[in-house]
């Protein structure tokens, strides 16, 4: 669950810059001829709804309708003891809380007459609430609607861009806390957590890769044993529903260290250009450091926080996005794995 | 990991297939609603989603739409047959066509992919809550020894929790400090709360930046999860000395609460455990503040779940059974000093209850410096 901080600064997140989202959702939705639209969120599924309102419920589901004109509607099965602390956090939208979200989303549609509904992800959207949504209307259309969003959703704003910038200042923090003469892999990652929390993070996934010559998974505290003599933290953050990851791999040797030291800031100067081949400037940035094993690109994508949009074995000819983006790097260095991320072209 | 759980659970859940005549079970998980996955597989899901298809032969594959996650799957369960696939819908139709006119039943049924129901002729997929929850509901003793580790965790989580709230710090602070314990010891999640402050505060919350001062209320329920289990501990302290108002409350919450586990026994309903702490709130004339408007629930089990079935309210007639884990928790506002929470956690046995918290019942206070 979400359990890290959760509030809504005017002077980050302005209204103002919510509603131009909106905006740029409803010109697309009328493109489209979408009478309403409506996404699904879960804390594994929040990053539309997220976009769209400001707000991740922490725990529970929720629904967001965004109708032709008006504030849009959070519906969520969230206790209604908690809707005034919801409209405080969220700087868009309005809040209900329901034990029935879809139903509530339904008799809303139902009143406004509309007929054709554009589904954010309408293949995955529960069945539950797809049910309850068109038993609430006659000959209601339910759509796809996810390139719809896609489209509203392609720039990235200043305040995306802002909020970017703190979560990766703060992943960068939380790796440099790891317990690097730690003995056990629980030791080495519980100071990478706090510290993303003491920072502000809303959210921190803190894994290790406990021995980088045996694995190069990254495992959750629970599963994890005694530190090898290479092993490796990815901590996976978000700040105010931006997500961002950092990878940092580490060796007991110092010679060792020191390859992978070079290799970590080549990867934090790494910027490549526009529009160019990925695997061709990654080539050229990393291949004199070593065998280049895999790479992938992660960015926000529909209800992901962060979902692959290109990697070396499916899209190996693939162009660097125009926005931000998370690279995920596995190399081989003499003999040794290596694995780094970092969100790059910020 | 707790193998012994793993495989007792793999033999109760290809029992109650047969018993509901199953041929395949679909089950979907994320990191919100992740029970009805590890109960199959044994995988905490983190990032995506999955869907489990366990079949009556015994063997289950585990369908992942995050690659990293099943990479993780493979590393954590080697003897797990764990799949990658871009879209869940379409790898578990290409899965459950080959199973062909098998009787399917899938759960939790309303969070299928409506892609995967909809549309598919011939696929017919039912309801599998019957097979699933009670399984969920009733634990076998290997599952509750996981439930009572959990325990100590969230009780030494609290200690934790006590020495970090000091006036000054921000209550995410405080948050910070216990997950830095939990993930040194283990515990991959933990479903946390918190409230702060007086009479203004209505429930609580994630945490929202609110700075500790005197004569505050903290609330919290801390969730730990050990093995994929949790357990919970609800308790409110003082910063500073509590003043009568306070102290009066927390003898009416304790009462309350210290009703509701004395009712706890099998064989009773949910509703009789949640009459027995409401009319200790009616006694002193606070019966208002039992009903939805002030509180959720007066309980609830716990399992993979932090929040299952049975709820424990007035209008909830599950018969609690031997095996249950639930926390009793009189958690509501109070018009004096503001909401106030207090819950231990426990299992219900023939005779009554076997109580797993073990933090003293006592309204904590923090020194001023």
């Amino acid at each position: 669950m979400r359990r890290g901080l959760m509030a809504w600064d005017r002077d980050e997140i302005p209204p103002g810059a919510m509603e131009a989202r909106l905006e740029r959702l409803r010109v697309e939705m009328k493109h489209d001829g979408l009478d309403a639209f409506v996404a699904y969120t879960n804390i594994a599924r929040g990053a539309a709804v997220c976009w769209m309102t400001g707000f991740t419920p922490y725990w529970n589901e929720g629904l967001v309708l965004v109708g032709a004109t008006g504030n849009p509607l959070f519906a969520t099965a969230l206790s209604k003891r908690v809707a005034d602390w919801i409209s405080s956090v969220m700087p868009l939208g309005d809040v209900e809380t329901t034990p029935k979200p879809s139903g509530l989303i339904g008799s809303l549609i139902a009143k406004s007459g509309a007929k054709r509904i554009g589904i954010l992800e309408l293949d995955d959207f529960p069945a539950g609430h797809a049910q309850a949504i068109l038993q609430s209307v006659e000959g209601l259309q339910l759509v796809d609607a996810t390139a719809t969003y896609a489209l509203a959703r392609d720039a990235m704003d200043d305040v995306e861009l802002r909020l970017l910038a703190t979560a990766n200042r703060l992943a960068g923090a939380s790796c440099a806390a790891a317990k690097v003469d730690a003995r056990e892999a629980r030791d080495f990652i519980a100071p990478p957590e706090s510290v993303a929390r003491l920072g502000g993070a809303e959210e921190c996934f803190a894994l290790v890769a406990q021995d980088l010559s045996k694995s190069g998974a990254f495992l959750r505290t629970e599963s994890l044993g005694a530190l090898g003599e290479t092993f490796a933290a990815r901590v996976s953050l978000a700040y105010k529903g931006v997500w961002t990851r950092q990878t940092r791999s580490f060796a007991r040797d110092r010679a060792v260290q020191a390859s992978f030291d070079k290799a970590a800031l080549a990867l934090e100067h790494f910027r490549p250009e526009a529009a160019a081949s990925i695997s061709d400037q990654i080539a050229r940035s990393f291949g004199s450091l070593g065998r280049i094993v895999n790479w992938v690109a992660e960015q926000p994508r529909g209800s992901c926080p962060l979902a692959p949009v290109a990697d070396l074995a499916n899209t190996p000819q693939a162009k660097v996005p125009a926005t931000p983006f998370v690279l995920n790097l596995e190399l081989e260095i003499a003999g040794a794995r290596w694995i780094g991320a970092r969100l790059t072209n910020l | 990991m707790n193998t012994d759980a793993i495989k007792a659970r793999k033999v109760a859940l290809q029992e109650a297939m047969e018993r509901e005549a199953v041929e395949v079970l679909v089950l979907f998980g994320n990191n919100w609603h992740a029970d009805h996955l590890r109960y199959a597989t044994d995988f905490g899901i983190q990032e995506g989603q999955g869907i489990a298809i366990v079949r009556d032969d015994g063997s289950t594959t585990l369908i992942l739409d995050d690659a990293a996650e099943c990479e993780r799957a493979r590393a954590e369960a080697p003897t797990l047959d764990a799949i990658f696939a871009p879209s869940l819908m379409l790898e578990v139709k290409r899965q459950l066509a080959r199973a062909g006119n098998h009787k399917i039943a899938a759960a939790p049924y309303h969070l299928l992919p409506f892609g995967l129901l909809h549309g598919e002729k011939d696929l017919r997929v039912s309801d599998g809550a019957s097979i699933v929850d009670h399984l969920l509901m009733r634990k076998m003793e290997v599952e509750i020894a996981s439930v009572r580790r959990a325990a100590k965790l969230a009780d030494q989580g609290y200690a934790i929790f006590r020495n970090a709230a000091r006036p000054g710090r921000k209550d995410y602070e405080l948050v910070a400090e216990m997950e830095g314990f939990f993930r040194a010891n283990g515990v991959a999640e933990n479903f946390m709360i918190i409230g702060v402050g007086g009479v203004e505060v209505r429930g609580m919350a994630p945490p929202s930046g609110k700075i500790l001062k005197k004569g505050d209320l903290v609330t919290t329920e801390l969730t730990p999860c050990f093995e994929g289990y949790y357990a919970q501990i609800c308790r409110t302290l003082v910063v500073g000395e509590p003043n009568d108002a306070q102290r009066s409350a927390f003898a009416q919450y304790l009462e309350s609460m210290e009703a509701g586990i004395a009712a706890v026994k099998a064989g009773v309903t949910a509703a009789h455990v949640a009459k027995a702490e409401n009319d200790v709130f009616r006694k002193y004339g606070l019966g208002e503040y039992v009903t939805s408007e002030y509180t959720r629930v007066r309980g609830h089990g716990m399992g993979l779940f932090p929040d299952q079935k049975p709820q424990i309210l007035e209008d909830v007639h599950i018969v609690l059974e031997a095996g249950m884990t639930l926390i009793v928790h009189p958690n509501t506002y109070h018009p004096a000093v503001g909401y106030f929470v207090l819950g231990d956690s426990l299992v219900v046995r023939d005779d009554g209850h076997e109580l797993l918290c073990g933090t003293p019942r006592e309204l904590f206070s923090t020194i001023l410096q």
